[in-house]
């Protein structure tokens, strides 16, 4: 890579001087075509609906209206919004839903990682098992679980009543207290095993001649961990956080499927949230000035996400 | 799994070095984890061998007194108005995943080059508008796109899938995808084109049979993507007839809703596909994210 763009910067400087954007634009146009595909599809889906959702975000959209009928309303969605009790239950889930998956996910999968670096016998087979549950569908996770929560005839209730630990089957995800802790013991069920395969992948690249020579010079193992191989990790772990970070926020499919935010709210996260303001009741005006908050809460999140990847590519020297 | 392999004979070198203490730590927290990871999946599966009647005792039968695979056979049936809805949900799935997987390659490998080896203006902030793609919930696209897929005739139709998952696959895929091409010597190509190779001859010719594995990486990734995507499926289609796996078995089940071993067995077909690809494939995916990913 390197060798890459030392080539390319010799040829660039060898032309003529006083190249413009467009001249440069123009120069390199043939480069575009190889793009343009992978934009086009992305600008269509993507831009327009990020337009449209901004715009009827001003708007009411009263149950029963044609969408084209919505009537001009400013900023009141955004302030009914803000004084809303929902608002506030319904971010302190996702703030607790959020930060507990993936901080529990993270830890998880990178001490798994840690212990599956080593050889033994069935370790490949150890590593293919641990990964599965991140592979399979999330509906048919929530649906396992479900079963396994279920009050009467789940297997975690039977066996606590079997070990004298409670009286009766527990109501894991029909109580208010229990029902969010439940569900991201789920979320990290299908979700540790990403952060272990990154982790993993990230391991490899630590030098193992830092480690010797930490060795050689009486550094134990925590020692060795703490100041040779976390330094090297840190930049994949920031990796892994953000995008651990940013698909719980933006999940969806276990509480919609296994509790469908009930109840009264208590596993509501902003996107069930959000969904069920559109799709449910057809508040279309205000779903949508929900999904510009989050988009504005996303990009402030974004920024961190691009400046740890352009991190990585500045070491690198390419970018 | 053999590229981590190849770490073997460093780390065993290391193994004696390390207290014992660490070694049992990490075991006993291996074993903990392997619990936590297999006993979900084993408790599906013996629930989908039971009878309805047997899944329904407290305290559970830990084995069945009786196993049956009447679960299996009845979603398995096409004489059975069941095995009719289920079979086609899985036929629905697999074009859909097919189809979307063949387009992400061919979609992201020119724009992964692209990004790998040209220098032209825009392409730092095109990148990142790529990545970027990634941070937000599909459900900020459900109302929009749902008015666009009217708008141009899609609704009810899996090409609104085809065309919502191939969009939403492909920053990652991207990503996988350059990092597989930053790693392969320009070198190799300038002396393809030295012996007369055009820039796209050299790209087919000598770029693409490398990159093999980050292109097997990325169709696993979009088929695992596509084969459970669920909000898009479940807002954009409503015949029954075009229903996907993860909708199709959501809403069979929310008619009946007692019969666990029937949606456990469901459960456990829908995952096979996936699972088997990933566990055949897993090793291209793992070295994906190492080159791609993680090593910059």
């Amino acid at each position: 890579m390197t060798i890459l763009t030392g080539k390319a910067e010799t040829s660039r400087r060898l032309r003529p001087e006083g190249s413009g954007l467009l001249r440069k634009i123009w120069e390199h146009r043939a480069d575009y075509a190889y793009v343009l595909p992978a934009i086009a599809v992305m600008l269509i889906v993507i831009a327009y609906p990020i337009y449209y959702t901004i715009e009827l975000s001003f708007f009411n959209t009263p149950p029963g209206l044609q969408l084209r009928d919505k009537i001009f309303v400013g900023l009141n969605n955004y302030t009914a919004i803000l004084t809303s009790p929902v608002f506030w239950t319904v971010t302190r889930n996702t703030l607790i839903w959020t930060a507990g998956s993936t901080l529990i996910s993270f830890v998880l999968g990178f001490a798994s990682a840690l212990a599956l670096h080593r050889d033994f016998v069935g370790r490949g087979i150890l590593r293919a098992i641990l990964i599965i549950p991140w592979v399979i569908s999330a509906v048919a996770a929530s649906y396992i679980w479900k079963w396994i929560y279920h009050s009467d005839f789940g297997i975690i209730g039977a066996v606590l009543v079997g070990l004298g630990l409670a009286d009766r089957p527990p109501n894991f995800i029909d109580s208010v207290n229990t029902v969010l802790p439940s569900l991201i013991v789920v979320n990290i069920w299908r979700e540790f095993p990403f952060a272990m395969i990154m982790m993993m992948a990230g391991l490899q690249t630590v030098p193992d001649q830092l480690l010797r020579a930490a060795k050689v010079d009486g550094a134990n193992a925590w020692q060795r961990f703490w100041h040779v191989t976390f330094p090297h990790l840190r930049n994949v772990s920031t990796v892994t956080i953000l995008l651990l970070a940013v698909a719980n926020f933006n999940s969806f499919i276990i509480p919609w499927i296994m509790t469908g935010g009930g109840p009264s709210n208590a596993s509501h996260i902003w996107i069930t949230h959000i969904y069920e303001l559109a799709f449910g009741r057809q508040r279309w005006g205000v779903a949508s000035a929900y999904s510009v908050l989050l988009f504005l809460i996303l990009m402030s999140l974004g920024y961190f996400y691009v400046r740890a990847l352009s991190g990585n590519e500045r070491k690198d020297g390419s970018a | 799994m053999s590229t981590i392999a190849e770490t073997a004979p460093r780390s065993q070198a290391r193994r004696r070095v390390r207290i014992d203490g660490w070694r049992w730590g990490g075991r006993i927290f291996l074993a903990f984890m392997l619990l936590y990871t297999a006993l979900p999946m084993i408790w599906m599966l013996i629930t989908s061998i039971k009878s309805g009647f047997a899944a329904m005792q407290f305290p559970p039968q830990w084995w069945p007194d009786q196993p049956t695979l009447a679960s299996y056979e009845k979603l398995l049936d096409p004489q059975n108005s069941v095995g009719q809805d289920f079979l086609r949900f899985f036929w629905n799935s697999l074009f859909v995943s097919t189809t979307t997987t063949i387009l992400s390659v061919i979609v992201a490998v020119p724009a992964a080059y692209a990004f790998s080896r040209f220098t032209f203006p825009g392409r730092n902030f095109l990148f990142f508008a790529v990545l970027l793609r990634n941070m937000f919930p599909a459900v900020i696209f459900l109302v929009p796109l749902f008015i666009l897929m009217r708008a141009i005739g899609l609704v009810n139709t899996h090409g609104s899938l085809i065309l919502t998952y191939l969009t939403f696959g492909l920053p990652l895929a991207i990503w996988l995808l350059k990092g597989f091409y930053d790693n392969i010597p320009v070198q190799l190509e300038q002396a393809a084109r030295i012996d007369g190779a055009t820039r796209f001859q050299a790209f087919v010719l000598i770029v693409m049979p490398l990159s093999t594995p980050g292109i097997i990486a990325t169709a696993i990734y979009s088929f695992i993507g596509a084969w459970n995507e669920y909000i898009y499926a479940y807002t954009f289609l409503s015949k029954n007839e075009q229903l996907t796996l993860p909708v199709g078995i959501q809403r069979f089940f929310s008619e009946n809703t007692t019969d666990f071993p029937g949606l456990m067995a469901a459960s456990f077909m829908m995952s096979v596909p996936v699972v088997v690809l990933f566990l055949l494939l897993q090793r291209y995916f793992v070295r994906a994210l190492t080159e791609g990913a993680v090593k910059h």
